[in-house]
C-alpha cells in the first residue's frame, strides 16, 4: 500500500510540475484557482472537520489576507511580498481574536457567530469607499511582470505544498490529537488536561492565517480585490470543496477543491443549471458519504490495487 | 506544597443554580491515601461536588484546595495538571477515536511528556484493564462496561494523586462491577487516593473505608462506615423522612 501511495507521488508530483506546459492559458487559470480554493478549504476542514470548530468566516480571514497586502503595497508602499505576509499575520492575529471570542460557543451558534463577523466584515469593507475602493474594489500591483501565469502557478503550487504539509504535520502532532478530543467532547478533553481554551485559539489562528495565504495570494494574481471575496457564496463553495473531499482529510480536501473547481469551469455552458447539480452532489455526498466522496473512493482503489497485486503474488508463486 | 495538608479540601464550598443551592457551604477534607464515599440521595449535590472540585463548575462561594493552595478559578485542565483525574456519570469519551488514542491524549497533555513512553504507559493500563486487545476500535464501538473502564484508564493516564469517581457502578453487571471493585482496590493499594460517588452501597461498602453523606447540597454526616450507617439524619433523608 505504501508503495502505491508513493508511486500516486511520483506521478502528481511529475504532472503538476508539467501541468503548466499541458494545458492552454484558460485551464492553467482555473488550475490556479483551484489551488488557491484548495488552501481555503483543506484550512477550513481543518478548523471544522479536524478541530470541530464549524465556521462560516472563513473568507473573512481571506479578505482580510487580501486587503491587508493590498492596502500596504498600494497605500503605505510597502514591497508586496512583505505585504502578503502582513495579510497572513493579520489574518492569524484576527483569527486568534475570534477564537476567543466564540470559546464558549458551539454548533449552530458558532456558525451564526462567525457568518455574522464575516459579513460585517464584508460591508465595513463596502462602506469604507475612501480605503477599500468600496463595492468597485482595490486594484492591486502584479506580483511578476511575466507574459504568462506560470509564476503564479509555481508560486502557488509551492505554497500549497507547503500548507497543506504543515497541517499535515499539525494533525499526525499531539496538537492534532488535542484538536480531534476537542472535537470529540470538550468536556472530557478538559478532564484529561487539554488546555481547551488555549487549542481552540489554535486551531483558529492556523486556519485563519492560511486562509489569509490564500487571499495574499489572489489579491495581486487577479489584480483587483472587491468585497465579493468575502461573501457567503464564496464560503458556500469552500464548504461544498471540503463536504466532497472529506471533511477530515486533508488531501481529500485539497482533491476535491481542485475538482469542484474544474467541474464547475467544464459545465459553465449549463449555466445556473451547474450550480443546481452541485447541490444535488453536495446533498448526496452528505447523505450517504459523510466522509466525502474522494477519501472513500481512494481507499477502495487501494484495496483494489491490493488485492489485485496478492493475486499476482499468489499466481507467480504457483 | 505542605505535606501536613489535605490533598483536596473544600471550605465552605457553595454552588447555586438560580435561587436553589446545589452545594450548600459544603466542608470536605480528603487527605492522600484515603478511600472515601460520597453518597445520598437523588439531587443532594454529589455530583455538583465533584463538578467543583474538579474544576468543572465556577464556585460561588468558598474555596478548593490542593494541598493547601487554593485553586478556585483554575480551569478543568488546571485540575488535571495538579493530578486531579475524574470520570463522569455518564461516560465522555473521545467516541470515534482509537481505544490507545483515547488513552494518549492526557499523557501526551501532560508537559514533557515522551510519545513512546506515553503509548508504553498507555498499553500497560490498557493490559491492566484488561483492554489491550480492543487499543485499535474506535471507543464508540465499545461495551457501556468497557466503556466505563476506558475512562477510568484514561484518567490513570494523568498520574493522578486523587480520583474522583462518579458512579462508576451505575449500569454494570455484577462481574464488572466485581472487576471495577478489584481494579479500585489495587489502585488504592498502590497509593491512590478515591472518592467514589455512588447509588450502590453494596459495592461502596465493599470498598470504603470513610463515608460522607449529603443531602440537600449539604453534609450530613461524615466518618467511618458503621456509624455513618446509624446516624439518625442518613435514615431521615434516606427514608424521605
Amino acid at each position: 500500500m505504501r508503495r502505491l501511495d508513493i508511486a500516486l507521488g511520483l506521478v502528481l508530483a511529475i504532472l503538476a510540475a508539467a501541468f503548466p506546459f499541458l494545458v492552454n492559458a484558460y485551464w492553467l487559470h482555473v488550475m490556479i484557482i483551484g489551488m488557491m480554493s484548495a488552501i481555503m478549504a483543506a484550512s477550513w476542514a481543518l478548523l471544522a472537520g479536524y478541530a470541530g470548530q464549524f465556521s462560516f468566516g472563513h473568507m473573512a480571514f481571506v479578505a482580510i489576507g487580501g486587503y491587508t497586502a493590498a492596502l500596504l503595497a498600494t497605500d503605505a508602499g510597502l514591497p508586496l511580498p512583505l505585504g502578503m505576509l502582513a495579510g497572513v499575520i493579520a489574518s492569524a492575529v484576527f483569527g486568534g481574536i475570534i477564537g476567543w471570542t466564540c470559546l464558549r460557543m458551539s454548533g449552530p451558534y458558532l456558525a451564526i457567530f462567525t457568518m455574522a463577523f464575516s459579513e460585517v466584515l464584508r460591508i465595513v469593507i463596502v462602506t469604507e469607499v475612501e480605503v477599500t475602493g468600496g463595492a468597485g474594489g482595490i486594484t492591486v500591483p502584479q506580483l511578476f511582470h511575466a507574459q504568462t501565469d506560470f509564476p503564479y502557478y509555481y508560486l502557488i503550487l509551492a505554497l500549497l505544498i507547503v500548507s497543506v504539509g504543515g497541517m499535515m504535520l499539525v494533525v499526525a502532532s499531539r496538537w492534532g490529537l488535542f484538536f480531534r478530543a476537542i472535537r470529540e467532547n470538550e468536556q472530557a478533553a478538559a478532564a484529561a488536561g487539554v488546555k481547551v481554551t488555549r487549542f481552540r485559539i489554535i486551531a483558529f489562528a492556523i486556519a485563519s492565517s492560511l486562509a489569509g495565504l490564500a487571499g495574499a495570494f489572489y489579491a495581486p494574481y487577479i489584480g483587483i480585490l472587491t468585497p465579493d471575496v468575502a461573501s457567503q457564496d464564496q464560503m458556500g463553495l469552500v464548504v461544498a470543496m471540503a463536504i466532497v473531499g472529506g471533511m477530515e482529510s486533508l488531501p481529500g480536501a485539497v482533491a476535491g477543491a481542485i475538482a469542484v473547481e474544474f467541474l464547475v469551469e467544464a459545465l459553465r455552458s449549463y449555466g445556473q443549471w451547474r450550480l443546481v447539480l452541485f447541490g444535488a452532489l453536495l446533498l448526496f455526498t452528505m447523505r450517504f458519504a459523510r466522509n466525502g466522496l474522494i477519501t472513500p473512493g481512494w481507499l477502495r482503489l487501494r484495496g483494489l490495487v491490493g488485492l489485485g497485486a496478492a493475486r499476482l503474488a499468489r499466481e507467480a508463486a504457483d | 506544597m505542605n505535606d501536613a495538608s489535605p490533598l483536596i479540601e473544600a471550605a465552605g464550598l457553595a454552588k447555586h443554580f438560580g435561587g436553589i443551592f446545589a452545594v450548600d457551604h459544603l466542608d470536605l477534607a480528603v487527605r492522600e491515601g484515603e478511600l472515601v464515599g460520597l453518597i445520598g440521595p437523588n439531587g443532594s449535590g454529589k455530583t455538583t461536588t465533584i463538578n467543583l472540585m474538579t474544576g468543572h463548575l465556577r464556585i460561588d462561594g468558598g474555596a478548593v484546595r490542593v494541598r493547601g493552595h487554593s485553586v478556585g478559578g483554575l480551569p478543568a485542565s488546571g485540575f488535571a495538571g495538579l493530578g486531579v483525574g475524574r470520570t463522569f456519570q455518564i461516560t465522555q469519551l473521545f467516541g470515534r477515536m482509537s481505544v490507545l488514542e483515547n488513552m494518549l491524549v492526557p499523557g501526551l497533555a501532560r508537559p514533557r511528556a515522551h510519545k513512546a513512553h506515553v503509548i508504553r504507559e498507555a498499553r500497560r493500563h490498557l493490559e491492566f484493564l484488561g483492554l489491550a486487545a480492543l487499543e485499535n476500535l474506535a471507543a464508540k464501538n465499545l461495551s457501556g462496561g468497557q466503556q466505563k473502564l476506558l475512562e477510568l484508564g484514561r484518567a490513570l493516564m494523568l498520574e493522578p494523586r486523587i480520583l474522583f469517581l462518579d458512579e462508576p457502578f451505575a449500569g454494570v453487571n455484577p462481574y464488572l462491577r466485581d472487576e471495577i471493585i478489584r481494579f479500585v482496590q489495587t489502585l488504592h493499594a498502590e497509593g491512590r487516593t478515591f472518592v467514589i460517588v455512588d447509588h450502590d452501597l453494596d459495592a461502596i461498602q465493599r470498598l470504603v473505608h470513610r463515608l460522607v453523606v449529603m443531602s440537600r447540597g449539604r453534609k450530613i454526616a461524615d466518618g467511618p462506615l458503621a456509624a455513618v450507617r446509624e446516624n439518625q439524619d442518613v435514615i431521615r433523608a434516606y427514608s424521605g423522612a
